[in-house]
């Protein structure tokens, strides 16, 4: 049995007070409540703040370029598909960024899991406006205010196929910890938008923002209804967030359709091909 | 014996196919191919052409002049009648078109057999395939047999529905035009078996010998059909193959089945590689074995897509932001891209870092009958090597133990044990960001200093351990030195055969590894005062530039093609006159 201790690496970097603590500790609990330790599982951090937690946090890891963990996790997924693959990003990273990733990703059911720190504002380049910024978010980069309207990111994932999508919040460690390890112990493609302060350079989406305007889904609600999915996801237009599973449904995941894995050898693990002549034969 | 065919007619409607048919006929006859198509960038409409010299003797490039030009359309001879000469033969349909130049004419009537036996405007290559195969005296047995394979899953009726129409083409020839029958094409007594290979298929059959487990593209060409090759072959090979979203992705996600240990390529053209290159500088700095198979097209941007030109050198060579080592191979023919190919994959994984096979339009997409016993020594000559990969736990005296494992390790030669991930009792982070041994980010001057001079290494102890010297082909104490690298080897042999006859000696000397050079070695090939000429298919002699920059080395001679024809033998024989 793995403890916290086990996965703890360097001690973090991040402002006192940011959101980003919470979110490490909760990764770590999940992992350590599913029974794993540092070498069994993936996990890709993308960069940015979230992505710094990639020397507090040990596994074996990537620590990958900007915007480019799914790909990354995705890759490592089909090479073994034994171990569990998380990609560790933020807003700018995974909406921004490789927003073209996500998207086939989700369509692609891969089986990864995506864990979005959802800030709202670049902090690591400090503070300019995020595609998660509100509209009319004055940054750096937007002083006279931001043009665009947001992202909505459990919208975005749920129209393209994603089989799993909730949302936390990282002042609720506990709800963090159990979404987490929901998503992890979910076969498919999983995103997990967790909305974090950032006390630096967000004076707009603070705690007590997010404390006035979340709130769980209780136990009625049905996360394999599509249709109530996507209300769900859409309330952030009122400035509302609803915290828990938006979304779940079962489909095989990208791996599992692929034939070559049918025998459930993992890649790195199969015999080397030895029929070369027959490949050799189409040429003659 | 040496003679050319070139087949034409309107895009869409089967010259490639029909053209690789006929290299396949030839070759299962026993004789040399090799083979060149254009085509516009266009599904429908547009000129196809195909051409292939067929030799009783290896031969190294196309035949300057053509002497069987079937026209499947008017168009075919408008375009290709400047290559023709007075012996030349026309094959091609009075009731479509006909002219009055002085060559010897074949009336092959396509649309009055398409009538007759109720086919297709498509089936005009079989009929065609049909009459050049009863000009060059071959048995119709072969093509009938190629029919077969093609067509055996569609049934015993198509296959001799097709068959009927390269019959009638047949007859038509042996019937009207006994005098004009050569007999070229009799099958060879005493023939080596062999296979027709694109550079692209070479680079394919050389990955699945190498062991490439997962390869990932977005079509692009000249290079796409990789991808279609690799992934037809899948369900045999067992590799995984990804068609990913953009070639960012492709490459990434490349990277990340090479970091769970899975030997991994991608293969693109120029604007596909320039998307992969910020990850390219990625791969060099977590040390993470990858090969790109980059297939050049006349650039920039959108450039000219489906001709030929040597036009990425440079940008291969100097893609990435930052400084890290990589290799650049460029093979110069089919067998050389399976070689090269083969090592390439050892290399990435021996250097961890990537490699990089430079090919283009030319040598991706054109066919040459290899003899299949070399394929044979080659495969069983060739050892994987993994490098310093650790894939079984590591033994416990060893000085790393949990936290202490080093993935950047500063060795001797540059290069660090890699653990394959999984490993119980072991983790580690491959980092994009400067770091300490054990892979933990870092901004202090003397980590990063001693990480880059353990990356540089690696350099160094390639050119000891791998780097290879130009091949030296012809007489290398002859006053002429052509000097060139990848595909244009072949008409550059084939030129120094036409001058050896005119009693001009010279020497060649050919690239395969082109990045990096080794100055020392390189320098004392050009100590002598002689007429060095540098042959490239690019407009700023990119090689020469490299080789300048490199070595100290300037050659100012030079042959350049640019407007995406491959180089063709005028081009360096009029410089003899």
């Amino acid at each position: 049995m793995s403890n916290i201790q086990d996965f703890s690496g360097y001690n973090p970097t991040w402002c006192p007070g940011c959101g980003n603590w919470g979110i490490g500790v909760a990764l770590k609990k999940a992992l350590v409540e599913l029974g794993y330790s540092p070498d069994q599982v993936v996990i890709v951090f993308g960069i940015g703040c979230s992505g710094n937690m990639n020397d507090f946090v040990n596994a074996y890891a990537i620590h990958s370029l900007h915007g480019r963990a799914i790909p990354n996790a995705i890759g490592a997924k089909l090479a073994n598909h034994k171990m569990p693959v998380i990609a560790v990003v933020g807003d700018g990273d995974c909406y921004g960024e490789g927003g073209n990733h996500l998207i086939h990703a989700c369509r692609g059911n891969h089986d990864i899991k995506v864990l979005v720190h959802d800030n709202r504002v670049y902090g690591l380049t400090t503070g300019q406006s995020a595609p998660t910024s509100p509209k009319g978010f004055k940054s750096k980069s937007t002083p006279l205010g931001l043009i665009e309207a947001p992202i909505n990111p459990l919208a975005l994932a749920l129209t393209q196929g994603a089989s799993f999508i909730a949302q936390s919040f990282a002042g609720d460690l506990i709800h963090l910890t159990n979404t987490i390890k929901k998503a992890i112990s979910h076969k498919g493609f999983s995103l997990v938008n967790v909305l974090q302060p950032c006390v630096t350079f967000n004076k707009i989406n603070t705690y007590e923002y997010y404390l006035k305007r979340i709130y769980k889904l209780d136990e009625k609600y049905e996360k394999e209804n599509f249709n109530e999915a996507l209300k769900k996801s859409l309330e952030a237009n009122q400035e509302k967030f609803p915290l828990g599973i938006i979304y779940q449904s079962e489909r095989l995941a990208y791996h599992q359709q692929i034939s070559q894995l049918f025998d459930d050898i993992s890649l790195i693990n199969k015999n080397k091909f030895d029929k070369i002549e027959d490949i050799i034969n189409y040429f003659k | 014996m040496i003679f050319s065919v070139k087949i034409g007619g309107e895009a869409g409607f089967g010259i490639m196919t029909t053209g690789l048919l006929f290299s396949k006929i030839a070759s299962r006859l026993g004789y040399e191919v090799i083979d060149y198509v254009e085509y516009p960038s266009l599904v429908r409409g547009g000129h196809n052409a195909y051409e292939i010299t067929v030799s009783d003797e290896k031969n190294n490039a196309l035949k300057k002049e053509i002497d069987y030009l079937i026209c499947l359309n008017k168009d075919t001879f408008l375009k290709q009648k400047h290559l023709l000469h007075k012996e030349s033969i026309v094959v091609y349909d009075k009731e479509d078109f006909d002219f009055e130049e002085n060559f010897i004419k074949v009336n092959l009537p396509f649309k009055k057999i398409i009538q007759e036996l109720k086919g297709q405007a498509i089936m005009k290559n079989t009929i065609a395939l049909g009459g050049i195969l009863a000009l060059l005296g071959a048995d119709i047995k072969v093509l009938n047999e190629l029919i077969k394979e093609q067509f055996l899953k569609k049934g015993e009726i198509i296959v001799s529905f097709n068959q009927s129409f390269a019959q009638k083409g047949y007859e038509q020839i042996k019937n009207n035009y006994f005098s004009l029958i050569k007999n070229y094409l009799i099958e060879k007594k005493d023939k080596q078996e062999k296979i027709v290979v694109s550079g692209n298929d070479a680079f394919s059959l050389g990955s699945v010998i190498a062991d490439c487990r997962f390869y990932c593209a977005y079509p692009m060409t000249p290079s796409s059909s990789v991808l279609t090759n690799l992934a037809s072959w899948q369900d045999k090979t067992n590799m995984i193959v990804r068609h990913a979203e953009d070639e960012i992705s492709v490459i990434n996600t490349a990277l990340g089945a090479s970091f769970a240990g899975a030997r991994s390529a991608v293969g693109t053209s120029g604007g596909g590689f320039a998307l992969m290159v910020e990850s390219l500088s990625f791969a060099g700095i977590a040390e993470i074995p990858i090969v790109v198979f980059l297939a050049s097209r006349p650039g920039p941007a959108t450039g000219m897509p489906t001709w030929t030109e040597q036009g990425d050198l440079l940008f291969a060579c100097f893609a990435g932001h930052g400084e890290f080592p990589k290799i650049v191979l460029a093979p110069g023919d089919q067998k050389e891209m399976i070689d090269l190919t083969l090592k390439a994959f050892n290399l990435a994984d021996i250097y961890q870092t990537p490699v990089i096979i430079l090919s283009d339009m030319y040598l991706s997409e054109g066919h040459r009958s290899i003899d299949k016993k070399l394929i044979d020594e080659i495969i069983n000559k060739y050892k994987i090597n993994r490098g310093k990969l650790l894939t079984e736990k590591p033994q416990e005296n060893q000085e790393f133990k949990i936290l202490n494992y080093k993935r950047y390790k500063i060795t001797e030669d540059g290069i660090s044990e890699r653990l394959l991930p999984g490993i119980p009792g072991y983790f580690y982070q491959a980092n994009s960001y400067e770091h300490l041994e054990d892979g933990h980010t870092t901004e202090d001057s003397k980590p990063r200093i001693d990480q880059v001079d353990k990356r540089n290494r690696k350099w160094i102890t390639y050119l000891k351990q791998d780097f290879q010297m130009p091949n030296i082909y012809g007489d290398k104490d002859a006053q002429i030195i052509f000097v060139s690298w990848g595909s244009t080897k072949g008409i550059i042999l084939e030129a120094q055969n036409y001058l050896e006859k005119k009693d001009i000696k010279t020497g060649f000397y050919h690239f395969n590894y082109v990045y990096p050079l080794d100055k020392e070695k390189i320098k004392k090939l050009f100590l002598e005062k002689k007429r060095y000429i540098l042959v490239e298919n690019n407009s700023w002699a990119q090689f020469g530039k490299l080789l300048s920059m490199e070595t100290g080395v300037e050659i100012e001679e030079k042959i350049l093609r640019y407007d995406g024809r491959p180089i063709n033998l005028d081009d360096i024989i009029l410089k003899f006159n």
